[in-house]
Parts: structure tokens; sequence; C-alpha cells
């Protein structure tokens, strides 16, 4: 050791320092050996390792990504547990249950043969949402039916977020392990959208919590003022209908039934409406998924069913129109993911005389003195009467 | 990229059905839309909660 330090000392004094040709070495233009080099080694660097750093750098991306979920799957838990504490008061303590609840997941049925597979799909489906409201009344005797639909659809809330958090972490995890840069492409490019949707389910907990409209409430909202001075009755599960006369038009008026914060079943009424009465025109009030550079509240009419949901609804409302040949017309109110789980706008609160005005419009237009008309409200009804 | 989130305030909008006055309030809870609330300040008609809304504080 002693000697290798040596011979080094002695090596470096032998170099003659005064000779050297810094502008050789450095070469004002790339030709200098010193300049290649700082050319040449990182193109080499990339040419071998530039999907690595791409992934490095991306990772930190997710990262904060997946961070952010963890965050917003934690706080859409404990919301929900403070919310049963101070409500429901419970005798034992929920959160092991709830964790369980958090953790279930729907086996959608086969499709490769197709025929029935909508029908499947409406059992399994139903069959879910029945259990957990049957769940959460075993465990909670004393809650009342408004505060079930509010526990049922924050569980709803924090499930979605944890299966959110879970999807991506494993993505993100599965690519890491392997080194695959491909595989975190389509996670880069879903991150965004998938954290918008995240964040506005973060953002719904406290109107659900409140029982406040929310945007997607505007159909029911207009219904349900249309709805006010008439006789009302339940015609399928958590839906609710009224008939009143407008211009020589009778008219059935459909939505779910609030405050609460349900959707009703719209498909199981129409088949129940149309097995008592006729019907000649279905006109559907719904709000609809804005596209970038569209404004917010904005109306525009249109055909076919206005239902949003997995399309077990959907399709038994178009498959009893399509039998019965019933024109379906729609009028949907434009807005963000954001906007249409929170609580209502201005905007699209103040849009709601216009909605009114237009649907009235749309019956004229439509339909002859004589005739009936069904018109519903479809959306979450959450702190909108009838 | 560093813009703070706006707070949002939820109101309700009462209106009477007699004589159309409309105020504009805080949100209390269990609020609802189309629910009767209380006496008309300025005639015998019971208001109404007629919008439940909420606004971006600028």
């Amino acid at each position: 050791m002693t000697n290798d330090l040596i011979w080094i000392i002695q090596r470096l004094t032998l170099v003659d320092f005064t000779s050297l040709d810094f502008d050789e070495l450095f070469g004002l233009d790339d030709s200098g050996p010193l300049m290649m080099l700082i050319w040449i080694i990182p193109i080499i660097v990339f040419v071998f390792y530039g999907q690595r750093i791409q992934l490095i750098i991306t990772s930190g991306e997710i990262k904060k990504g997946i961070k952010k979920l963890a965050l917003y799957k934690s706080e859409a838990k404990s919301e929900l547990l403070d919310h049963i504490q101070k409500t429901v008061s419970p005798k034992k303590d929920p959160a092991k249950k709830i964790d369980i609840f958090l953790d279930y997941f729907t086996i959608m049925p086969v499709d490769a043969d197709p025929n029935g597979v909508m029908d499947k799909i409406r059992h399994i489906v139903r069959s879910r949402e029945d259990y957990s409201r049957e769940q959460i009344r075993m465990l909670f005797p004393e809650i009342d039916k408004i505060e079930l639909a509010k526990v049922q659809t924050m569980l709803e809330i924090a499930t979605a977020l944890q299966m959110l958090h879970k999807f991506i972490n494993h993505m993100f995890l599965t690519a890491k392990k392997q080194n695959n840069y491909p595989l975190i492409l389509p996670l880069q490019m879903i991150l965004p959208f998938v954290m918008e949707e995240a964040e506005a389910m973060r953002e719904a907990i406290p109107a659900f919590r409140n029982g406040q409209p929310i945007g997607d409430g505007i159909g029911p909202m207009v219904v349900g003022k249309m709805m006010l001075e008439t006789k009302k009755e339940t015609i399928s599960f958590q839906t609710v209908l009224g008939t009143t006369e407008f211009e020589g038009r009778k008219l059935f008026l459909l939505k779910a039934k609030g405050p609460d914060s349900v959707v009703g079943r719209p498909g199981d009424a129409v088949k129940a409406i149309l097995e008592k009465s006729q019907i000649d025109a279905i006109i559907m009030i719904d709000a609809a998924l804005k596209m970038e550079g569209e404004d917010s509240a904005s109306i525009s009419h249109g055909f076919g069913a206005a239902i949003g949901g997995i399309g077990t609804e959907r399709y038994q409302i178009e498959e009893i129109a399509t039998k019965n040949k019933i024109p379906i017309f729609s009028i949907i109110i434009k807005q963000s993911v954001r906007e249409a789980i929170t609580l209502m706008s201005k905007d699209i609160a103040f849009q709601a005389e216009n909605v009114l005005m237009q649907t009235r419009e749309m019956i004229r237009d439509n339909t002859k003195s004589g005739q009936s008309v069904l018109v519903i409200g479809v959306g979450n009804t959450v702190g909108v009467s009838q | 990229m560093f813009s703070k989130k706006k707070p949002t305030i939820a109101y309700t909008l009462e209106r009477c059905p007699l004589c159309n006055m409309e105020t504009k309030r805080s949100y209390k809870k269990g609020d609802v839309l189309f629910s009767k609330t209380v006496k008309c300040s300025s005639c015998d008609g019971t208001v109404v909660i007629e919008k439940i809304f909420g606004e971006t504080v600028e």
C-alpha cells in the first residue's frame, strides 16, 4: 500500500503540468477528446439504460399518485366510521366489519355466451346491493332508512377508493418488480383520469354525509318539482311515481324516492307502469359528463335512454320501449365528474327552471292532447324530496 | 400548479310561493329541497326550500 502511494507521487512529479494544451484537451469545437466523451457517454448511457431512467422518473410521479390514493382511501374510511359513531352510536366497534365490507368484490358473469347476460349482471349487482343493505341494518339495528342510504353510499365510495388504490399499486409494483417499462406506460396514461375520479369521490363524501343535493340530482330535482302537488305512490323499490295533467296530456312522473341517497329502480318502474297504462313517449332527464371545452350546466336534447350506471336499467328501459314502440327523448345537463358527485353547483341548480321549461316544450312538440308521457328524473336523489 | 383549493360554501335558497320573496341563507343540516320551513316574514305563506347549492369563495 505504502509502495503504491510512493509510486503515484513519483508519477505525478514526472508529469509536466505546464506543457498541457487545454485548448486541445477541451477543444472549443466538438472534436476535442473531452467534448467527444461528454457527447458519447450520455448516448451510450441512454442506449443501454434509457428505459430504466424513464422508469425511475415515471415511478416518482406514480408513487405520488399512489400516496394520494392511499390517503383518500383512509380518509374515506375514517369519515365513514366517524359518521357511524356520531349518527348511529353503535354498541360494538364497527371498524372490523367495515374492513371486511371494503374488501368485497363482485365477479361479473361469463359473457362468452352473451344470451341473457344483462339479467345475470342485474341479479349479481342487486344481490350485492341488497346484501350490503341488510348487513348494515343488522350491524346497526336502530338506523333509519335515510342514514342507511347515506352509510351505504359512503361505503361504496370507500370501497371504490380502496379498489383504485389496490389496482394502481398492483400495476406499479408489477412493473417495478419486472423492470418492465412498457407496463408502466398505460399506468402513466390512465393515472390522471384515475386521480380525477378519486379526487371527485373524496370531495363527494361531505355532500353525502350532510345529505346535500349533488350535481347528478338535477334530473330528480326537476321531476321532483313537477311532482310537488301530485298524488304519489311507490311503484318499485326506492322509486316513486306521481301522476298529473299537462295541457291535455297525462303525465307520469318518475324519480327515486328522496331525500334518501338512492337512485331507485327506474327499469322495474317503467315495466310496472306499462303493465297498467299506455305510454306514448318517454322523456328522460339526467346529468351527463361534459366533454373538455364544453360549458358546465349546458343543456342538450337527444334521443335514447339517458341513464348511466352499469347498463342494466338502460337495457330494461330500451327493451320495454322497443317492444311497445315508444320513442325515448332525453334532456341532459352537462357537468364534470367532480360536479356530478359533489354538492350541486350554483350554475347547475339555477338551470332547473330552464330544464323544466324545455321539458314542457318537448312534451308539447312530441305529443298530442290526450296522449300520455312518462317523464323520468334519473340520478341520485340525495337531499331532493318530491 | 401552485393554486390553493378554493373552499365551497353551501347555501339554501328559500322562496315563498305566495309573494315570491326569496331569501338566501347558509345551509343548515336537515335542509331538503322542496321542504316547507318557516312562515313567510312578509305574508301568510310558508317558505319552501327552492335550491341548495355550493358557491366557491374567490
